[in-house]
């Protein structure tokens, strides 16, 4: 994207109602600073698209890909085993790695479909979908501890103060709804980095995440703030016609100044998401099979069940980046079984049966053609055990994920572990690869999608990642 | 391993020694035919498409040509001939070092490694000749930059002549008339005086005038403007609301946070000294040289008092107060983030420079070559911010401060040394209890199920719950008789999340300890309780079911053995976090690997032994009250030198375990005038960098400063990208003005409030926002005054003022229940996550957590405080909209305001106009009045009501959002 040539003043009298447009035209920050107006409106992609959305589904703590979805016969038979692994922590800590001791999966494995992949029964209703599948087995990433990796799997950075990939997405395409953000995140945690995960950092604020509820907060209660009246309608109505009559006046004094109008008409945007928004949040209009496909209304699966409802109904409505959080706000959060690995299965409980309905109804409404679904977490897990031998640490350097829909390959699996699934060592696939792989398939060419800031380009990807073509059908 | 080779010199020779050999080999013709055949076809196929001169050069090693490799890379040559185990490129293609793995896609097959190591063993014969190509030139050279604006020295200059004589009331305004002239443009009129209060008063307050104050000001200055106008700002800039508002700009140039925010989020306890310490600058006038010269150094100046060194050490929080991600596991990695971020601050805050762009490889448009920013680096690295490079969570330095009077002074440094006798005492008692009770073994208590026990008859490190920090409301009980100590907590099963208990026990030492946690079950309790245990090696989670009986004793649960050090940060931690029933929390005991588990009736035989014992009881008591009545010693965030200053190596694209050439420590080298300060060795270099930089000879600081400050009070800098000065940043649209108020700005002793006066004084100024002229849309002529947005604090600050509700005490510690909470510790991060932010205080003081803002805060554009910032974005989307039509904050405001203006009072059109002057300091006009009325007329609710509504309105209203 080109440093703007326009400034911003001639920007906003010629494009009109379109000011969204002005923010992506790539203006650096330091001249947009009084100039970022909303809404942003939807903007044309380097190439083709394949997927107009993604819906990624985070599975916060990292959940063991060795027990899930990378089968590993040799873990069965060397169970208990004392082997020499490089372990990730103890080389950054000490430069040494102990021996550590092999533990095999605690959930059986077996094949699925029509294409015969592995995966446990960790999650046998996902496993139905196996054929809808593309399964990345070769994972890797950076940051061994939750906040970095955290960090990285959103921001493409462990440490240094970047935007969020759905922050990337909104200012490269822009929102295809106006009236609702373009970038939401359902239920996001406040811990392991917690706002800066859907923050814009340098990009203008029209692209930050907006959170609905938080981790922790019951998903049937959460909500986009402030979009409630405290007024009856009638004089919420009354007293918005007084303000527009103030201001209409006021305005008058001060003719042709664009910023006062975008003023004037974000008070409009707002007066009609307090109709819209709510109705897209609530769950009207969704018969008791829909519920049930969900498994709305049954304890284990509701909370999850109306996260992934949810995030179907902002999909519909046009929202581009759609983050379902399963965590929470402590620093081991949910997934992180160090000990106690067994711990997998009821957190997997709670999401399997929602997430596999949230494939079957995105399939069912004709969704999944050009949306992506993205399902998994920071990193996965050693396949040895650690210090009291119930449970697993964090695995960075090999780990899997699946994606599903918006045209990539369905029930494949590419990339390899090692034998023992500890690293990725056939056809790597780097977060940044990822990142890149995902904008590629919203149109985006990921280093093409730069914002100049403090005085040199940025992207999400750095001077790294490479698209996967392979995993595209 | 990565060495760089100038290190080591041998291994040089020995490279080139290897060269002539591989040169005879080349002429070999089986190796030639080896490579031919198996060597290089796999090079082209597996090698080329990121390491040749037709495709790519990545990490600068090219293996297209004999040259190429043994040239190298970034990391030094690729192969050694004849030696396997030193060839990088066999190490790479090995897959066993993480951070060097070729191909980087994929792994190549244990034939084609063999390959590799074959051909390398055999002396790497290969007859290619290298193909040239040209090395781009980027950015700047040095000498070039020397002539770029920003680095030439500031320039005398005096005031330009002008057409318009009658105009100008000072130096300033002859600077900008002239560019005005020269394209045919004339200044704006004058603001109405209702304008330029309202103007005035925000600011340099931050707040709006009264209509008593407005109405003042009105009448002094039909009188006599000028005099009028000089006395309000003398009477402003004199008032702590100054400092405040002001105090605030610089918070924002230093990223000030309260939190670490990042991957695991810290509360910052001290970090509200540091925004003391700002605002009392800015009140103080204290000259801007000494002021940058404290946050960078202020350890190292000396001091004439206590007071003069607890401010100089509390400056340098400066440097400590970055978004540090403390989590990072690999602490060398982490040491160099933090000091990459102290450059990129300190390079944006005091010098507008980018220095952050050359960590990986020289600056791709400024002339700052990647040897400058590690000379920086050196300094910072000689720099210590973090505690240590061991701790699991690392943290930054609590410096102790000297209190402020003598006496206290004294009576602290007392109770120090009481405490360090006692632990002392507490150590050798303990080693003789050890030796006494060797005979003895562990038994079973003897203690009744339903009956409490004193925790004086427990061994080991016993906490009641009563000694642990908590965090949400937990209910103190006794109804279960079998408790240790004055009862348990419970968390009445309510406030899921919310709540925690915290434990943290004083080790007398370090070693291995068996942790046990006390609960009360019943079989309504929680089945998963979540408890962390922070120790010296990690972080566990254990779940305990509280429906079981208690294991040991039916009291206790073991939750496993773990290191724990005697001065580090461990914690054993209670949530109610996911839990669905009832929460109990009755103590914690941490019993020494191998040391005997002993109760109060083992010691009945042995004299010795419960002497000892006793004795440990009695130390262990003192030691508690001590702490807690003790004279408290406080501290600041703060840096220090390190013992080993050092200069530092330049980081191969800026990946901190691939070193090359080590660079002395030095600055800028394009903004050098004259000779740069020398360092001594043992000295770290952060002294004569403050130095430098506040050097009235540096042709950066004053100029970045005075911009600063123009830009804060016009909305726009002379430099308009006011962070970033380098060539990719914006030229001074006058750049004679620039010069003008650095040099005034230096000789007037680098004050802030004279610069202030002088510019809000000026004709300039104080003209009026009119919609300018098509030909200069940016207005950077300066022919207008432009209107601003109110900023987030502007906004919630005025609220509450004109609500009669801000709280105006100033300054001291705003986090509530923050206390002298352990850096480290799991409850400090449970204030951020559960705060409720009540206070009425001004802004400038609400906590400025990371990862939770509050909501206003955040809406209107002030939700990052992660990076240094000089100017705010300003943003206008639907949420902030939504928050003033629909939050409770502003209706409860409006309702505050509207109660006051009925009650004063006592007609509509009286209420109108004082409702107007309030909040939008004017009265209302002809038609706005017309509305209101109109609006009350058709009201259907009570008068307070709608005037509630009314005054709603009004803050919703653009002329109250904007500052003309």
């Amino acid at each position: 994207m080109n440093t703007s040539l326009f400034t911003r003043r001639s920007a906003l009298q010629t494009l009109g109602c379109g000011f969204g447009q002005l923010a992506l035209a790539g203006i650096a920050a330091e001249q947009l600073a009084r100039a970022e107006v909303g809404p942003v409106s939807a903007k044309e992609p380097h190439h083709q698209p394949r997927a107009k959305r993604i819906i990624f589904l985070f599975m916060q703590g990292g959940v063991s890909h060795v027990d899930s979805f990378d089968h590993k016969p040799l873990l069965e038979r060397e169970d208990g085993r004392m082997l020499d692994f490089a372990d990730l922590r103890s080389l950054a800590k000490t430069g040494k790695s102990p021996q550590q001791r092999v533990m095999k999966p605690l959930w059986d494995f077996a094949q699925h479909g029509q294409s015969g992949l592995w995966a446990s029964n960790l999650f046998p209703e996902m496993a139905q979908h196996m054929d809808d599948l593309c399964v990345i087995r070769s994972m890797h990433t950076e940051g061994i501890a939750h906040g970095p990796a955290t960090l990285f799997l959103h921001t493409g950075s462990t440490n240094f103060v970047r935007p969020s990939m759905g922050a990337w997405i909104s200012y490269g395409l822009g929102a295809e709804n106006e009236s609702l953000p373009s970038f939401v995140t359902i239920s996001p945690s406040l811990g392991n980095g917690g706002p800066r995960n859907y923050g814009n950092a340098f990009l203008p604020a029209v692209y930050q995440g907006t959170s609905i509820g938080r981790a922790g907060v019951p998903a049937k209660d959460a909500t986009i703030g402030n979009l409630r009246s405290p007024r009856s309608p009638e004089e919420a109505r009354r007293q918005f016609d007084l303000l527009k009559e103030l201001n209409a006046d006021q305005l008058r004094q001060k003719p042709g100044e664009t910023e006062l109008e975008a003023v004037l008409s974000s008070y409009e945007l707002a007066w009609k998401m307090q109709d819209s928004a709510p109705a897209v949040l609530g769950m009207d209009g969704e018969s008791p099979e829909t519920l049930a496909l969900y498994g709305i209304g049954e304890k284990a699966t509701d909370n999850f069940g109306r996260q992934c409802l949810l995030a179907r109904r902002l999909c519909e409505s046009g929202v581009r980046f759609i983050q379902v959080n399963y965590g929470d706000n402590t620093n081991n959060p949910a997934w992180d079984q160090h000990s106690n690995l067994k711990k997998h299965g009821e957190h997997a409980k709670a999401v399997d049966r929602p997430v596999a309905g949230l494939l079957a109804d995105l399939k069912q409404r004709g969704l999944l053609e050009d949306t992506i679904v993205w399902w998994g977490g920071e990193f996965g897990r050693t396949p040895y055990a650690e210090k009291n031998g119930t449970g697993r640490d964090h695995n960075p350097a090999g780990f899997s994920i699946w994606l599903a829909g918006g045209g990539f390959k369905k029930g494949i699996a590419y990339g390899e572990t090692d034998e023992y699934g500890h690293h990725a060592v056939v056809d790597k696939v780097h977060m940044h690869d990822l990142h890149a792989t995902l904008l590629h398939a919203l149109g985006l060419n990921h280093e093409a999608l730069t914002y100049r800031y403090a005085g040199r380009n940025f992207r999400l990807t750095d001077v790294h990642g490479r698209v996967v073509d392979d995993l595209f059908a | 391993m990565l060495v760089p080779l100038m290190k080591y010199p041998l291994l040089k020779i020995a490279a080139l020694s290897a060269l002539s050999l591989s040169s005879l080999a080349a002429s070999d013709n089986a190796g030639v035919d080896f490579f031919e055949r198996k060597v290089r076809p796999l090079l082209v196929e597996r090698c080329f498409e990121c390491h040749s001169t037709e495709k790519k050069i990545k990490g600068g090693l090219s293996l297209d040509s004999q040259e190429g490799w043994h040239k190298g890379g970034d990391t030094g040559p690729a192969l050694v001939p004849n030696e396997v185990d030193k060839s990088l490129m066999i190490e790479a293609v090995r897959y066993k070092n993480r951070d060097l793995q070729m191909p980087p896609k994929q792994k190549l097959s244990a034939e084609e490694v063999r390959i590799l190591e074959d051909w390398v063993k055999s002396g790497a014969p290969d007859p290619r000749v290298a193909v040239k190509a040209a090395k781009k030139q980027q950015g700047l050279s040095v000498a070039a930059g020397r002539k770029f604006w920003c680095y030439a020295p500031v320039k005398e200059e005096a005031a330009p002549v002008v057409k318009n004589t009658s105009w100008p009331r000072s130096a300033i305004d002859g600077f900008l008339l002239a560019k005005m002239e020269a394209v045919n443009r004339s200044p704006a009129p004058d603001a109405t005086p209702e304008v330029l209060a309202r103007r005035l008063y925000f600011t340099l307050s931050g707040l709006p005038p009264t209509p008593e104050e407005l109405q003042a000001f009105l009448l002094r200055f039909k009188q006599d403007r000028l005099t009028a106008t000089s006395e309000l700002v003398d009477t402003l800039l004199a008032s702590p609301r100054f400092g405040e508002t002001w105090g605030r700009h610089w918070l924002d140039v230093a990223r000030f946070a309260e939190s670490s925010g990042g991957g695991r989020t810290l509360l910052f306890k001290d970090a509200w000294r540091f925004r003391d310490y700002v605002v009392s600058a800015f009140n103080a006038d204290l000259p801007f040289d000494q002021f940058i010269r404290e946050q960078l150094a202020g350890d190292l100046l000396p001091s004439e008092n206590a007071s003069e060194r607890r401010r100089k050490l509390t400056a340098t929080a400066f440097l400590a107060l970055g978004p540090t991600n403390y989590e990072e596991q690999d602490k060398q990695l982490l040491r160099f983030d933090v000091i990459d971020e102290q450059l990129e601050t300190v390079g944006r805050a005091f010098l507008g420079q980018t220095i952050g762009c050359a960590r990986c490889h020289d600056h791709k448009f400024d002339p700052i070559p990647q040897k400058d920013y590690y000379a920086l680096a050196g300094i910072f690295a000689s720099t210590r911010t973090l505690f240590n490079y061991t701790d699991n969570v690392a943290r930054w330095i609590s410096t102790p401060l000297p209190a402020e009077a003598a006496q206290q002074e004294e009576a602290v440094k007392l109770d120090e040394e009481r405490l360090a006798a006692l632990r002392k005492e507490l150590e050798t008692a303990q080693a003789e209890l050890r030796v006494a009770s060797a005979s003895l073994t562990a038994a079973g208590t003897s203690a009744v199920a339903g009956t409490a026990i004193p925790v004086a008859q427990l061994s080991g490190i016993v906490l009641d719950d009563s000694d642990a920090k908590i965090v949400g409301e937990w209910k103190h009980s006794t109804s279960v008789r079998s408790f240790i100590g004055k009862g348990y907590l419970s968390d009445n099963n309510t406030g899921k999340g919310e709540k925690t208990v915290t434990f943290s026990p004083l080790i007398p030492k370090t070693a291995r300890y068996e942790v046990r946690l006390a609960y009360t079950h019943a079989p309504g309790r929680a089945k998963n309780v979540r408890v962390n245990i922070l120790h010296a090696d990690g972080e566990d989670t254990v779940f305990v079911d509280q429906t079981e009986v208690p294991p040991i004793d039916g009291r206790f649960v073991s939750l496993g053995k773990y290191r724990f050090e005697s001065e580090g940060a461990g914690y054993v931690m209670v949530s109610n976090e996911g839990t669905a029933n009832f929460v109990t929390v009755d103590a914690l005991q941490l019993l020494e690997e191998g040391a005997p588990a002993l109760k109060g009736e083992d010691f009945a035989d042995n004299k010795a032994a419960a002497d000892s014992k006793k004795r440990v009881r009695e130390l262990d008591a003192a030691i508690k009250k001590a702490i807690k009545e003790g004279a408290r010693r406080e501290t600041a965030m703060a840096v220090e030198d390190d013992l080993h200053a050092a200069d530092t190596q330049i980081r191969i694209r800026g990946v901190e375990r691939q070193r090359g050439e080590t660079i002395p420590r030095g600055f800028l080298q394009v903004a050098l005038q004259g000779e740069a300060p020398p360092i001594s060795g043992s000295a770290s270099g952060r002294l004569q960098l403050a130095e430098w930089i506040a050097s009235a000879q540096n042709p950066l600081t004053a100029r970045v400063q005075v911009n600063r400050i123009w830009n804060w009070l016009f909305g726009a800098g002379i430099v308009r990208s006011v962070d970033n000065f380098g060539t990719t940043g914006d030229a001074p649209s006058h750049p004679e003005l620039l010069d003008y108020l650095a040099r005034r700005f230096v000789q007037e002793g680098w004050s802030v409030k004279k610069l202030i006066r002088e510019i809000v004084l000026s004709r300039a100024w104080q003209q009026a926002v009119t919609p300018g002229d098509a030909s200069d849309p940016e207005n950077a002529l300066f022919a207008h005054a432009n209107r601003r947005r109110l900023s987030a604090e502007q906004l919630r600050d005025a609220l509450l003022w004109i609500g009669g509700n801000l709280d105006t005490s100033l300054g001291g510690p705003n986090i509530k229940g923050a206390g002298d909470v352990d850096a480290n510790n799991g409850s400090a991060q449970n204030i951020e996550y559960a705060y409720v932010f009540e206070d009425n205080r001004r802004g400038v003081y609400t906590p400025a957590f990371r990862n939770k803002r509050l909501e206003l805060f955040e809406v209107f554009d002030f939700g990052n405080i992660n990076q240094p910032m000089g100017q705010r974005n300003t943003s206008t989307v639907a949420p902030q909209s939504l928050y003033l039509l629909n939050h409770p904050f502003v209706a409860e405001q409006a309702r505050l305001t509207a109660a006051r203006t009925f009650a004063q009072n006592d007609n509509n059109d009286a209420r109108l106009t004082r409702a107007f002057t309030q909040i939008l300091g004017r009265p209302p006009r002809p038609a706005e009045r017309l509305s209101c009325q109109r609006f009350l007329a058709s009201a259907t609710s009570p008068p307070e009501e709608s005037w509630q509504q009314l005054h709603q309105m009004l803050f919703c209203s653009i002329d109250f959002r904007y500052i003309e």
